[in-house]
C-alpha cells in the first residue's frame, strides 16, 4: 500500500508544484483564501513537505485544503517556483480517490459539483446550461437572469444564438455522437470512475448522516450540503 | 506614477499572436451570459476584418470549470483538449482562438507539461486513440480572443464611430481592466504585457481614446474561485473578493470596467447587483453601479453597433450611464424587446434608425 | 625587466591589488571603462557597521593611483587577448594594445536591476526606491522627503530584492544587503525623528563582526521593527503612498500595510563587464554568471586559465574589507605565479 506521499509524487503537477518550500510567505501574501479563511498556503505546503503520512491523511480529511480558489496568484510570485494551487488540485484527487473528502464539510460539496457541473458534462456538452441555471438557486444573477431564463428563446434568439439547435453557434445542440465521444474519454481517462467514487462515498456518508433515503435518494444530503 | 516604466515592461511581453485562420472553442459561461459577444466575435473577425475563423460544432466543453473545481480528472481534460487538437487536424487550422481565459490556462497549461513531460502527450495519445480513434497535433498558436482583439485594435480603431471620451467634458473616460487570473498568471509569457502590468486590454482601452485605472487591488482575483462560487454556502468568499476590489477602485471613480474573463465579467457585474441590495451601497455614479462590459462589447460600442445587439441588456449593472456618458445613440425603449432581431448593418447615427 | 600586468577593471579591488603589485615590483596597467576611478565605493554615503564615512576608502583609493609603476587608462575595455609565448597580448577598444605577463580581471559587481522584480513597480511607482536610490539621497543631506514632498512617517525596507529568486534567476545570497538594510534604518530613524521603520525579510544574515549587535541597536535604541515575511507585491494608492502585501509568517497572516516609502535592497549581480571580460578570456563561470573560482577554498583567486586571476567582486558578492583582503591575496598569487615562470 503506497504512501500518501508516494501517490502524491506519481502526479506530475505535485512534481512541479512543490520544490521544496523556504518559507518565505510570498503565497500567503496574496492568497484571496488566506484572506478570507482561515487558510495559510505556506504551512499548507509545509505540512506536504514533512511528508508525514498520519498528518497528510488528516489533511486530506479536512477543510483546510478545500479553501483555495484555484487563481494561481501563488504561481506567479514563488521565488522557488512552487505551486501550492497546484499541490492542492492533487491533494484533493488524491482525497476524493481515497474517500477522505466526505469527513470535511466543504469536502462532502464535492457532490454537488459533480451533480451540477459534472453531469451537466455530459449530458450537455457544456459546464452549464441556461436550463440547469435555476433562478431560484441563483438570487445573486439578479432579475435581469430571471428575465432570460423565462424567456429563454426569445433571449437567446435575440443574441444570434443557436439554443439547443444542431449546426453552429452559441448554446447550439452537442450532438449525441459527439456526447458519446465525451463519455468514451471520461471511460478511458478515469473521468466516469472519479464521478462514481464521488457518488458511492457520498451516499455512504449521507447514510451515516441520515440525509439519505431508504431508495437511495440524495436530495437530503443534497440540500444539506449545500448550504453548509 | 511613470507611465513609461509600465511600456517598459509591455517591451518584455511581447508574444506571438496569429494573423488569420482560426479554431474557435467556445466558452460555456460566455455562451450563457454573454452570448452576444461571441456572436460579436465571429461578427467583427468575418465582416470588419475579413478573417477566417471556424466555428466548428464539433466541439464541446473543454471542462476547466469541472478540472478546477476537481471532479474532473487531469488526464479527462487533457484528452478533451487533444480531442479539439485533433479536430483542428482534421479540418486543417493550426491557430486556436479561445473564447474562455480559464480555457486559455487549460490550453496553455496541458501544451506546457506536454513540453516538461513527453511521456505525457505520448499517455494522452494513447488514451485519446483508445476512445476515439483520433490523432491530433499540437497547435502552432495558441491565443485568447482578446488578445486577437488587441491585435486588431488598430484596424478597429480605423473603423471607429465613437471615442472612449466623456462627450460632455471631453476628457478621456476612466477605465479599469481587469484581467482574468488565469490568462497570465501562471505563463507570464503568454500574457500580453504579462502578469503584473498586463497590457491585453490596456492597449485596446488608450488605442480606442479612454485612459486606464490603476488601483491596489487592481491584480487581485475578483473571486470566482470555481468551487467558492459553485456551491451556495461559498459565495460569501467569492462576494468578499469582489467587494474588495470595488472598494479599492472606487475613489478613482470609474466610468466602466472591461473584463477579458467570462467569469470575471460576470461576478463584476452580479456582486455588484447583491451588495447594492443588501448593503445599499453603489460604486457608480448616483444610485448606479459602475458599467461592465466585455472587450467585444467595447469593441462593438466603438464600433458604432447597437448596444441592444451586442447584449448588453443582459447585465445587471445598467450600462446607460456609459453610453451616455460617451454619446452613443441607442433606442432606450428597446433594450427588452425581444422581438427584434441583431440588425445586419451598423446603427450609426439618429437619422439612419428606421 | 619588470614583469608586467594588466588589471581589468579600476575600481576597488583592481587599485587594491595593482598598488600592491607595484609596492612588490611589478608594472601594472588599469583599463577602466568608466572614465573614473573607484567603482561602486564613490556611490555610497557610510559604511556598516560603523558609519564610517566612506570619503575615507574613496581617498584611500585616490591615494593608491600615484606610482609611478601603475598606468591608468579610463574609458577603456578589453577587446581580444591573444596567448604569446609566456604571457598574454591584448587589445582594447581604444588605440592602445598590452603586451603583459598576466592578466587580473577585477571587473566587479553590477547593481541588480530592481525594475526586473516587476511586482514592485520600481520605475513605475514613485515612492518605491533601491537602497542604492537611497545613498544618493543621504549624500545629497538635506531634510528627507518622499518622492511627493513628504516626510515619511513610515518605511519599509524589503530585503532580498533580486536575490535567493529563482523567478530572477539569482539563486544567491547577496551577503551585505541584510546589513545595509539595518545601517539604512537607522540612518533614516536619525534622520527623521519620529518615523516608523519596518524590516521585511526572510532570515537576516549579520554575518560579520558587529553586525548582529548592529541588529540589536536598531531594535532597542532606534525601534525598528521586523517581520519575517517576504514582500510580494506593492501597489500605489491614489495618494501616492504604497500598499505592501506579505505574510506575517511568525504568525501565519497575511499582512497588508500602506507606507511612504518602499526601500528595495538589492543585491549583487554579475554585470556585463565581468561577462565580456570573462568570455573574452575564456574563463569558466558559475551557474550565478560569476567568475569561478579553480578553487573554492584554497585559490579563490585563481581563474580556470593559467596566468589570468580574479580579485573582488566579480567571483561573488563581498563587502569592502573582503574586497580588500581578496585583492591583496590576488596580488599575493600573481607573484607566486610570476616568480615560478
Amino acid at each position: 500500500m503506497k504512501s500518501i506521499y508516494e501517490q502524491l509524487s506519481e502526479d506530475v503537477r505535485f512534481m512541479e508544484g512543490i520544490k521544496a518550500c523556504m518559507n518565505c510567505g510570498v503565497c500567503t501574501a496574496i492568497c484571496p483564501a488566506a484572506e478570507f479563511y482561515d487558510y495559510d498556503p505556506r504551512m499548507l505546503v509545509n505540512m506536504v513537505q514533512e511528508k508525514d503520512e498520519e498528518s497528510l491523511i488528516e489533511l486530506l480529511k479536512s477543510d483546510m485544503i478545500w479553501y483555495c480558489g484555484q487563481c494561481m496568484s501563488c504561481k506567479t510570485r514563488c521565488p522557488r517556483n512552487n505551486c501550492p494551487g497546484q499541490v492542492i488540485s492533487v491533494l484533493r484527487k488524491i482525497s476524493q480517490e481515497l474517500g477522505y473528502f466526505t469527513e470535511s464539510t466543504k469536502g462532502r460539496q464535492q457532490l454537488a459539483i459533480k451533480r451540477n457541473i459534472g453531469d451537466t458534462i455530459l449530458k450537455y456538452g457544456y459546464c452549464v446550461h441556461p436550463k440547469i441555471l435555476k433562478p431560484e438557486r441563483h438570487p445573486e444573477q439578479g432579475p435581469v437572469w430571471s428575465w432570460v431564463y423565462e424567456n429563454m428563446e426569445a433571449a437567446y434568439t435575440r443574441f444570434g444564438s443557436n439554443l439547443d439547435k444542431e449546426g453552429a453557434g452559441t448554446l447550439r445542440k452537442i450532438t449525441d455522437d459527439i456526447l458519446g465521444e465525451l463519455k468514451s474519454i471520461f471511460d478511458e481517462t478515469g473521468g466516469t470512475e472519479l464521478f462514481e467514487l464521488i457518488e458511492k462515498h457520498s451516499l455512504k456518508k449521507a447514510k451515516e448522516m441520515g440525509l439519505a433515503s431508504e431508495d437511495g435518494n440524495l436530495d437530503a444530503y443534497m440540500d444539506h450540503i449545500q448550504t453548509h | 506614477m511613470k507611465i513609461d516604466g509600465k511600456r517598459n515592461v509591455w517591451h518584455n511581453y511581447q508574444k506571438e499572436i496569429a494573423d488569420d485562420h482560426f479554431y474557435y472553442v467556445r466558452s460555456c459561461i460566455r455562451q450563457n451570459f454573454f452570448p452576444g459577444s461571441e456572436y460579436f466575435f465571429l461578427r467583427v473577425m468575418k465582416e470588419e476584418l475579413g478573417k477566417d475563423v471556424f466555428d466548428d460544432p464539433k466541439h464541446t466543453t473543454c471542462t476547466g470549470i469541472g478540472y478546477h473545481s476537481d471532479v474532473v480528472p487531469f488526464e479527462t481534460i487533457q484528452t478533451v483538449v487533444a480531442r479539439h487538437f485533433a479536430l483542428m487536424k482534421e479540418s486543417g487550422y493550426k491557430n486556436l482562438a479561445v473564447s474562455c481565459v480559464t480555457s486559455f490556462g487549460i490550453y496553455s497549461e496541458i501544451v506546457e507539461t506536454w513540453k516538461e513531460f513527453p511521456e505525457e502527450l505520448e499517455k494522452i495519445r494513447n488514451l485519446l486513440r483508445k476512445a476515439t480513434g483520433k490523432e491530433f497535433d499540437v497547435p502552432e498558436n495558441i491565443a485568447h480572443t482578446s488578445d486577437i482583439i488587441y491585435k486588431f485594435k488598430g484596424e478597429i480603431a480605423e473603423k471607429q464611430q465613437y471615442q472612449l471620451v466623456n462627450k460632455i467634458t471631453g476628457k478621456p473616460l476612466q477605465i479599469v481592466e481587469h484581467i482574468g487570473c488565469h490568462y497570465a498568471k501562471m505563463f507570464p509569457t503568454k500574457g500580453v504585457g504579462g502578469a503584473e502590468f498586463p497590457q491585453v486590454l490596456a492597449g485596446m482601452i488608450e488605442e480606442w481614446g479612454g485612459e486606464v485605472i490603476d488601483y491596489p487591488e487592481r491584480r487581485h482575483c475578483c473571486g470566482f474561485g470555481f468551487r467558492q462560487y459553485l456551491v451556495q454556502a461559498n459565495r460569501g468568499y467569492s462576494l468578499a473578493n469582489s467587494k474588495k476590489k470595488f472598494e479599492s477602485m472606487a475613489p478613482y471613480q470609474p466610468d466602466a470596467i472591461i473584463c477579458n474573463c467570462p467569469g470575471c465579467t460576470m461576478f463584476m457585474d452580479k456582486w455588484q447587483y447583491v451588495l447594492a441590495e443588501t448593503e445599499g451601497k453603489y460604486y457608480g455614479a448616483g444610485k448606479h453601479g459602475i458599467p461592465v462590459l466585455t472587450y467585444e462589447e467595447l469593441a462593438g460600442l466603438v464600433m458604432g453597433y447597437d448596444p441592444w445587439d451586442l447584449g448588453l441588456q443582459m447585465h445587471q449593472v445598467d450600462s446607460e450611464p456609459l453610453l451616455d456618458a460617451i454619446g452613443i445613440d441607442y433606442d432606450k425603449n428597446a433594450k427588452y424587446d425581444l422581438s427584434k432581431k441583431i440588425s445586419p448593418k451598423k446603427v450609426l447615427i439618429k437619422s439612419e434608425l428606421d | 625587466m619588470k614583469k608586467t600586468i594588466l588589471t581589468v577593471g579600476g575600481g576597488l579591488a583592481g587599485i587594491e591589488a595593482s598598488k600592491t603589485l607595484a609596492d612588490m615590483g611589478y608594472s601594472v596597467s588599469i583599463i577602466e571603462k568608466e572614465n573614473d576611478l573607484g567603482g561602486k565605493v564613490n556611490q555610497w554615503h557610510q559604511l556598516f557597521p560603523d558609519f564610517r564615512e566612506s570619503s575615507d576608502v574613496q581617498d584611500y583609493i585616490k591615494q593608491s593611483t600615484g606610482s609611478k609603476d601603475i598606468m591608468v587608462f579610463p574609458g577603456t575595455e578589453i577587446a581580444s587577448i591573444e596567448k604569446k609565448d609566456n604571457g598574454f597580448y591584448v587589445k582594447s577598444n581604444k588605440a592602445v594594445a598590452f603586451d603583459i605577463d598576466a592578466i587580473l580581471l577585477a571587473t566587479g559587481f553590477e547593481i541588480f536591476a530592481a525594475e526586473r522584480k516587476e511586482e514592485f513597480g520600481y520605475g513605475i511607482y514613485d515612492n518605491v526606491i533601491t537602497s542604492v536610490d537611497l545613498e544618493q539621497k543621504f549624500r545629497k543631506g538635506g531634510q528627507f522627503y518622499n518622492a511627493g514632498g513628504k516626510v515619511p512617517k513610515r518605511i519599509a525596507f524589503i530585503h532580498c530584492v533580486g536575490s535567493r529568486d529563482a523567478k530572477t534567476g539569482n539563486h544567491y545570497c547577496s551577503k551585505v544587503c541584510c546589513i545595509t538594510g539595518i545601517k539604512q534604518a537607522i540612518e533614516l530613524a536619525k534622520l527623521i525623528p519620529g518615523v516608523e521603520i519596518f524590516c521585511f525579510y526572510m532570515d537576516l544574515r549579520m554575518y560579520g563582526l558587529e553586525y548582529e549587535e548592529l541588529y540589536k541597536t536598531a531594535q532597542e535604541k532606534y525601534g525598528i521593527q521586523f517581520i519575517r515575511g517576504r514582500l510580494s507585491e506593492a501597489s500605489e494608492n491614489i495618494d501616492n503612498s504604497i500598499l505592501i502585501k506579505c505574510e506575517d509568517t511568525l504568525s501565519g497572516r497575511p499582512l497588508k500595510m500602506n507606507v511612504d516609502l518602499v526601500v528595495l535592497l538589492v543585491g549583487m549581480e554579475a554585470g556585463e563587464g565581468t561577462q565580456n571580460a570573462g568570455t573574452i578570456c575564456n574563463v569558466e563561470f558559475g551557474s550565478q554568471r560569476f567568475i569561478s573560482c579553480r578553487d573554492a577554498h584554497l585559490r579563490r583567486n585563481l581563474t580556470t586559465r593559467d596566468g589570468i586571476f580574479t580579485a573582488g567582486t566579480c567571483t561573488g558578492p563581498m563587502s569592502i574589507p573582503e574586497t580588500l583582503e581578496n585583492a591583496r591575496s590576488a596580488a599575493l598569487e600573481i607573484h607566486k605565479y610570476l616568480s615560478e615562470k
